[in-house]
């Protein structure tokens, strides 16, 4: 039996503005019941700076896949403190491939994404925290391993840890290492926080003897 | 042998529930998302499956729902997340999970729950 991977729906390449293409036009466009006309206000949006507010709006109601994408493209682009706000509010979403989009999202701005992650690493919510740690995975930042070193350091919750035990057992350095060595001892009743900081440890040892 | 597949996009969790799995002489395979996992199953169904929520292309309640909706054989299912509200655990089973564990999974725990699924004997204790 073939898989038949989801496909998201065939766009249609006609332009169906209709309204004006000013940023009150575009809006109300973002309601429509057509996709396809959500679809190009979206787009259309993206030229606007101030409209980051509106589309990460929209995108926590928006059923369509195509017009999500694009929302998030956007969103992406835009990156400014709404579009980003936008996306952290995903990451609060039930809807897991939502928070997933959000957090790849998330991943492609690091400049933006930078002066918040200590407030997303200090986020009540638990789940938050594991979030914003696999956005660390591939931030292209220079405090990655910092955020990761407090992580472990100082995070109450074993879930945020073996998060970001994980990630630091692919890019640890010398600064992690003290941080790796305490952490089984801040949970001695968890297997697999002592296997994944030997992993690290022993990487890291690899790495010290080359 | 029974086979298992490990779906998760983390390569260590994958790499420490295989360690656990084999040291009881079941044959592990591995997945890192949903889609990965059914075209794995297609070429050859699974006696269970360990599954991760969280994934990128395709998530574990999806891939659940896929593999249930198939007509093919009813395979149990371990679905294992760090989400321990009950709402996560009734969306789990509601997709097709046979059992839900909490991360970080203790060795014994998924050793026994696997043993128990696939109508094996446990018998005792495991370290990775």
């Amino acid at each position: 039996m073939p898989i038949i991977k989801q496909q998201a729906p065939q766009i249609s390449g006609e332009d169906k503005r209709q309204r004006p293409r000013d940023f009150d036009g575009l809006t109300a466009a973002l309601n429509s019941g057509d996709e396809v006309i959500r679809r190009w206000a979206v787009r259309d949006l993206a030229e606007f700076p101030a409209a980051g507010g509106a589309l990460a709006a929209r995108l926590k109601r928006e059923p369509n896949a195509a017009v999500r994408n694009a929302i998030l493209t956007a969103l992406t682009r835009l990156g400014d403190k709404e579009a980003v706000d936008g996306l952290v509010e995903c990451l609060r979403s039930e809807d897991v491939a939502l928070r997933n989009a959000a957090m790849e999202a998330m991943k492609e701005l690091p400049a933006e994404v930078a002066p918040i992650m200590d407030t997303l690493l200090s986020d009540n919510d638990p789940d938050v925290r594991i979030f914003a740690v696999s956005i660390l995975e591939s931030l292209r930042h220079p405090r990655v391993e910092v955020w990761l070193k407090a992580v472990i350091e100082h995070d109450p919750h074993v879930n945020v840890c073996a998060t970001a035990a994980d990630l630091l057992s692919e890019l640890a350095s010398e600064i992690s290492r003290t941080a790796l060595e305490r952490l089984p001892l801040r949970f001695p009743e968890e297997p697999y926080i002592a296997f994944v900081t030997d992993l690290a440890l022993k990487r890291l040892n690899e790495d010290r003897s080359r | 042998m029974k086979r298992i597949l490990i779906v998760d996009d983390a390569a260590t969790v994958r790499l420490y529930h295989r360690k656990i799995l084999e040291s009881a002489c079941f044959a592990v395979e591995e997945a890192v998302n949903g889609i990965e996992a059914l075209e794995k199953t297609l070429r050859a169904p699974f006696d269970l499956y360990i599954v991760d929520v969280n994934m990128s292309k395709l998530d574990g309640y999806g891939l659940l729902k896929d593999l249930r909706s198939r007509g093919m054989p009813q395979a149990p299912a371990i679905m294992v997340s760090a989400e321990a509200s009950a709402k996560d655990r009734i969306r789990a089973f509601i997709a097709g999970a046979n059992l839900y564990l909490l991360k970080p999974v203790k060795p014994a725990q998924l050793l026994s729950h696997a043993c128990l699924l696939l109508g094996e004997i446990y018998i005792g204790k495991v370290r990775p």
